[in-house]
């Protein structure tokens, strides 16, 4: 049989997951079960100096309030410094912090309860910036603990000033990253079931690591371990970040079980987990490097502040992890890095794949590639010289001779696959004779410690139970996070017993079954978790051997093979026994065929004061190359190709270990030129997942995985880690293909369309009005709709002559818009009502009725005849599901000023049917739209229909132009239509263009139409534009905070759309 | 309240139900089907996807009183006597599914796709999985999922 270690194998848990059939936190229903809700913080900084819950808890269904004095155990957790409170007590530290949890019979009702629960504060300036929160005369986020730095950790090796002394150029740069939220799909959910057996409670939900919950939960509770029984739901992604936050749920929902003893389901939206949940740690680091000038280092000094927010958290151990690698996989005489982790009053941060990583990673592979062009050498030649070899030391001291040492051959592989140094000079080549899209090739390399290393306690447990038939429990302390530990640690049972995988049954862990197997993190899950599998699968071979040891004819274990569900004589393959039997066998025999497998990680140590010693018992190593297109007209980067070398040690699951890679390149793509989360004076702007943008399947288009494999000693088969190296890299080689695409540098990340254009990641600035949460509803949800259906456009008019109705069509709009409103809102639903569901065409044109869908108008073939700027427009607003619902006639209503639709149908000079039960009046689209969200409708009218006029002649030329943040599902950032008809003579008799997200209104730009009416199309009639076009931004929008951006970036898209007019036209 | 009439998985349903109520609240709280998944309640992720008179939507963004004489497919139906789909089965094979949460709205998508355009171009399969997100699998596993698909179904077609 062949060996199952390496094979593509199908994940074990996969056949509930395609059925709908897992069952994930929010899944979950209890008999009598109460709901959950949590009141947050209004202000980011703050005492509370009065809480009133009266209102709230006479609401009928309420049935009970938690407050901080309720708490039976301690009030304070925290995997180190326990400065974090479930339930605050008097003083609010950022926007995330839960004042009060209220269990009801619904969610509505604890929700409701929690809007009425009033507070008032005395509030305190936010500290908000992370260098002014470390200098001395900054407000104390805690003034308990004497310092806004709440950890410091330094490294000093050799003697940077000689070793700076000894460079023939010293260079110093500063580089900056942001916030990156995980974006799991599933929000997170948690239920807590009172359990009478132990007089605590069993806890479900979306846990990451279901025994730090269950110590979180004891202490707040003031319970023992075996009181608290964690059971993990299925796990809707993680990556880090279904840890501390889903332990201080845990705490709110067991409070809530104590004071009703009902179960209890405290379930977050989307809104919720974007406020309160922990992030990526934005970095500021400053690098010193001292060099020769055939670029070989001398000395690097590193100084990192990492902003951990209002709590500390993982910090202590994010940042260790930076204060290790920092200086990346090369090797250095003179080192001396000091990290400092910060508090500010903005949502903290944690734990997230790549931890304390991905940051350091940017800025030292940015450094190789600056310092390498310095010298007039090739980014793979800075790092072959300087580069970790077999033997190198590391910054701490740590003398790699204990594992392969691999970072130049994953180089060279990643190199070979993605040609890389052909495809530089290609590129180079290209974009000298481009000018608007230029190509970009860069890498990045890095060095990474498998496991905890030496931040923690490093072991891990697993259970193997064989049954009298032969079936197979496995048991882990490790967790399957939709990773596939699960398959991968079965597959690793299956080999080492020799038995089908299907043989296996892996069981959902509870931590009352099996011992603390540690934090599934740090990419430990395969190496720990797997050593702890062979160790306890080895023990019951030994148990198996020694009942069939006469039958085989054996005296040692070694003699035998197990293989194809049989126990073999090695020597002799005649002898054997099926595993089936010989289970049986031994069960008869009174033989223990339950095995605890107990791993103990080697070795490690570390020096707090000098930052020397041996960090981890092994590394890996990868290189990632990346290819990028860019636009230098409007900043967007297409991230074009991924090569992803990992040296793995050996590979256990194929198809797990690329969907590991394809997964996290997407992840580190997002960090470095999209996701941004904005976080304004505390308050958290990108509260769902239109504000703050994750890759979409548009986003990706090929990712090439090159898995290395040299098996370690340490590794299960050989196998080390896979997980978090593949994000860590990508965002960096992002950065150096986009530099080398610019020809300049960039310092910090993402790398948003601002931050490329402008050089700084423009924001819009809040007003202080602004800058609290209060006032505004605080779960948004829909509660308070009524609708009604009219069977015709008739009753529909009348309805709304006598009572205001807000018309639903798709809803799309309407919906979203309605989670956020307070007030009732009446709804009357229009879409199926028949004379607003047709298109219709006439000589004169073609009438849309107002409740046609945007897919129905993509699909009719007149309209793409006829209209095509229309149809591509169209066919650009939102995904398929939001075409298949929304309507024509809600976009133009609606009057976003991002509406897709509206700039064509000005261009096409469309005219809209309004109708009232005493009125129809006609109007141009252009003038029904007043404003932003503005619009001329009359309380009792609706829109019917939408008339389009067919183009004067034959023969339009047409451009559009649609500018998103990504490469779909975008917001519209800004858009330009163009229609354009030449005379037999060539000269310009007609043309429109039309701008859409700029201006107050979109509106047809008539400067720049005059410039071009009566003339033919040129280079210089085209360049001519620019001038007027550019007075007219100015005047109409030259005081905005977006002007910067927008009025360059729209004049050359205008200018863009207007050359590509005239290359058609000269086509033809 | 709405006395809802339509059809879930060919089944008949009917039931009195809050206006405010969307069609996910119905089909995982009062008919216990929750395959659906919410995720971000706005229509942007996707993990809510379900098909409704043929087309793929996000049933958090469709009110009771739109579901009134439709037809529901959601994840639930694609099994048919205990044998898996061909998209089910590609998911497997392939590597499309991790965590599994944005699965049942990409198996929909998938679907709808399919159903409509047994042939799909590369570029055909993203738009119709554009709306929906995946942080797990860097999407080229679920790309490669709906291609192998079409090609069975194709396949079996003849």
């Amino acid at each position: 049989m062949n060996s199952i270690i390496g094979q593509k194998v199908k994940r074990i848990d996969g056949y509930e997951k395609v059925t709908g059939k897992a069952v994930y936190g929010d899944d979950l229903k209890f008999p009598g079960m109460l709901h959950a809700a949590v009141r947050y913080a209004d202000i980011p900084a703050g005492k509370i100096t009065r809480l009133e819950t009266d209102a709230a808890a006479n609401i009928p269904g309420v049935k009970a309030i938690a407050l901080h004095s309720d708490i039976p155990g301690s009030d304070k957790v925290g995997p180190i410094r326990q400065d974090y409170l479930p339930i605050v007590k008097d003083e609010v530290f950022f926007t995330g912090d839960v004042l009060a949890v209220v269990a009801a019979e619904t969610k509505e009702i604890a929700y409701q309860a929690t809007e009425a629960i009033q507070v008032t504060y005395e509030e305190f300036e936010p500290v908000c910036n992370l260098e002014e929160a470390v200098k001395p005369e900054s407000r104390l986020v805690h003034p308990e603990y004497k310092s806004n730095i709440m950890v410091h950790y330094p490294l000093i090796k050799g003697d940077i000033r000689k070793g700076f002394s000894e460079s023939d150029k010293v260079i110093e740069r500063t580089y900056r990253t942001g916030y990156q939220e995980h974006t799991y799909i599933e929000p997170e959910s948690v239920t807590a079931v009172p359990d009478p057996s132990t007089n605590g409670f069993k806890i479900y939900g979306s846990i990451q690591n279901p025994y730090t919950t269950r110590k979180v939960v004891a202490i707040f509770m003031g319970l023992k371990l075996n009181q608290v029984n964690v059971i993990q739901s299925t796990l809707g992604g993680s990556f880090g970040g279904k840890d501390d936050i889903v332990s201080n749920m845990a705490c709110r929902a067991a409070i809530l079980v104590y004071k009703t003893e009902k179960p209890v389901k405290l379930t977050y939206t989307r809104e919720n987990s974007m406020r309160e949940s922990y992030k990526r740690h934005p970095y500021i680091m400053k690098y010193k490097a001292g060099f020769t000038k055939t670029g070989k280092l001398k000395a690097m000094q590193i100084n990192i502040l990492a902003e951990c927010g209002a709590y500390s958290s993982q910090t202590f151990f994010v940042t260790w992890r930076s204060v290790v690698q920092a200086t990346g996989p090369y090797q250095i005489e003179n080192v001396q890095t000091d990290i400092k982790g910060v508090y500010t009053n903005k949502p903290y941060t944690a734990a997230f794949r790549g931890f304390g990583s991905p940051q350091i990673i940017f800025a030292q592979e940015s450094l190789m590639d600056e310092i390498a062009q310095i010298c007039g050498i090739s980014p793979i030649e800075i790092r072959k010289i300087n580069g970790y070899k077999q033997g190198s030391i590391t910054a701490s001291g740590q003398v790699l001779d204990q594992h392969k040492v691999s970072l130049q051959q994953v180089m060279q592989k990643a190199a070979h696959k993605a040609n890389f140094t052909p495809k530089y000079k290609q590129f180079q080549a290209k974009n000298k004779k481009t000018s608007r899209y230029k190509l970009g090739i860069g890498l990045a390399c890095s060095f990474r410690g498998c496991s905890l290393g030496a931040e923690g306690t490093d072991a891990s447990s697993a259970i193997v139970s064989v049954q009298a038939d032969g079936s197979v429990i496995l048991l882990s302390g490790v967790t399957e996070n939709g990773q596939g530990l699960r398959t991968t640690l079965s597959q690793i049972a299956a080999e080492i017993l020799g038995i089908d995988l299907n043989q296996i049954t892996f069981l959902q862990p509870q931590t009352s079954t099996i011992n603390d197997g540690g934090p599934t993190v740090a990419s430990r899950g395969t190496i720990v978790g797997g050593n702890a599998t062979i160790k306890a699968a080895n023990e019951i071979k030994k148990r198996i051997f020694s009942v069939i040891k006469d039958e085989l004819k054996v005296h040692k274990l070694e003699q035998t093979v197990w293989q194809n569900g049989n126990i073999f004589n090695k020597q002799d393959k005649k002898l054997s026994i099926n595993f089936n039997q010989a289970a049986e066998k031994a069960y008869f025999a009174g033989i223990n065929l339950s095995a605890y497998g107990w791993f103990k990680a080697p070795e490690v140590s570390w020096e707090e004061e000098t930052g020397q010693g041996i960090a981890y018992f092994t590394y890996v190593y990868g290189c990632q190359i990346v290819e990028v297109k860019l636009d230098t007209f409007t900043g967007k980067i297409s991230v074009e190709k991924i090569t992803a070398a990992h040296d793995v040690g050996k590979v256990i699951n194929r198809l797990g270990a690329e969907g590991q890679v394809y997964g996290g390149t997407t992840q580190g793509m997002g960090y470095g030129v999209m996701e941004d989360f904005d976080v304004q004076r505390g308050i958290v702007k990108s509260d769902n997942v239109d504000q703050y943008l994750i890759p979409t399947i548009k986003d990706i288009k090929e990712i090439q995985p090159v898995l290395v494999e040299n098996p370690d000693k340490y590794g299960p088969f050989g196998a080390k880690s896979i997980g978090e190296p593949t994000l860590e890299l990508t965002a960096a080689a992002t950065n150096n293909a986009y530099c080398m695409a610019s020809g300049q540098r960039s310092y910090r990340i993402p790398l948003t369309l601002e931050q490329v254009k402008l050089g700084k990641n423009l924001k819009k600035p809040v007003r202080q009005s602004e800058a609290s949460h209060s006032g505004k509803k605080l779960h948004p949800r829909l509660s308070n709709i009524k609708t009604i259906t009219p069977v015709n456009l008739a009753e529909a008019l009348r309805l709304i002559h006598k009572q205001k109705f807000q018309p639903l069509a798709g809803g799309t709009d309407v919906i979203v818009q309605a989670r956020k409103s307070n007030k009732t809102i009446k709804l009357m639903h229009i879409s199926k009502i028949e004379e607003l569901e047709k298109i219709e065409f006439s000589e004169t044109g073609c009438k849309i009725g107002a409740a046609v869908t945007f897919s129905q108008i993509l699909e009719n073939k007149k309209l793409q005849k006829h209209f095509p700027l229309l149809i591509k427009a169209c066919s650009l607003i939102g995904s398929t599901q939001i075409r298949n619902r929304a309507t024509i006639g809600g976009n133009i209503v609606n009057a976003a000023p991002c509406a897709d639709s509206v700039p064509p149908l000005i261009a096409y000079g469309a005219k809209l049917k309004l109708q009232s039960a005493q009125n129809t009046r006609e109007m141009l689209l252009a003038d029904f739209i007043k404003g932003s969200y503005n619009t001329q409708l009359l309380p009792d009218e609706l829109l019917t229909h939408i008339i389009v006029p067919k183009l004067p002649h034959p023969g339009y030329f047409y451009s559009y132009f649609q500018l998103g943040r990504r490469q779909a599902v975008n917001i519209t950032r800004m858009s330009v239509s163009v229609l354009v008809h030449l005379n037999e003579s060539g000269i310009v008799d007609d043309c429109r263009v039309v701008d859409g997200s700029l201006f107050k209104k979109p509106q047809r730009i008539k400067a720049v139409e005059e410039v071009l009416l009566k003339q033919k199309l040129s280079k210089d009639i085209i360049a001519a534009v620019e001038q007027p076009l550019s007075q007219k931004i100015e005047d109409e929008i030259g005081g905005r905070w977006s002007a910067e951006y927008k009025k360059p970036v729209f004049i050359d898209i205008c200018q863009d759309a207007l050359n590509d007019i005239w290359q058609q036209a000269r086509k033809k | 309240m709405i006395a809802l009439k339509f059809t879930v998985n060919q089944q008949d349903i009917e039931i009195t139900v809050p206006d405010s109520m969307r069609l996910l609240d119905i089909l995982r709280e009062e008919l216990n089907l929750t395959g659906t998944k919410e995720g971000c309640g706005i229509g942007e992720c996707g993990a809510c996807t379900v098909i409704m008179d043929g087309a793929a939507v996000n049933s958090c963004l469709i009110l009771a009183e739109q579901c009134q004489g439709s037809r529901v497919e959601t994840v639930e139906n694609l099994e048919k006597d205990k044998i898996l789909s061909q998209l089910q089965e590609a998911f497997l094979e392939n590597g499309a599914v991790q965590c599994g949460f944005c699965t049942p709205g990409m198996l929909m998508s998938a679907k709808a796709l399919l159903a409509q355009n047994p042939h799909p171009s590369l570029e055909e399969i993203k738009t119709a999985l554009e709306g929906n997100l995946c942080r797990c699998t860097g999407y080229v596993p679920i790309i490669e999922s709906v291609q192998k698909a079409a090609e069975k179904l194709g396949k079996d077609a003849k």
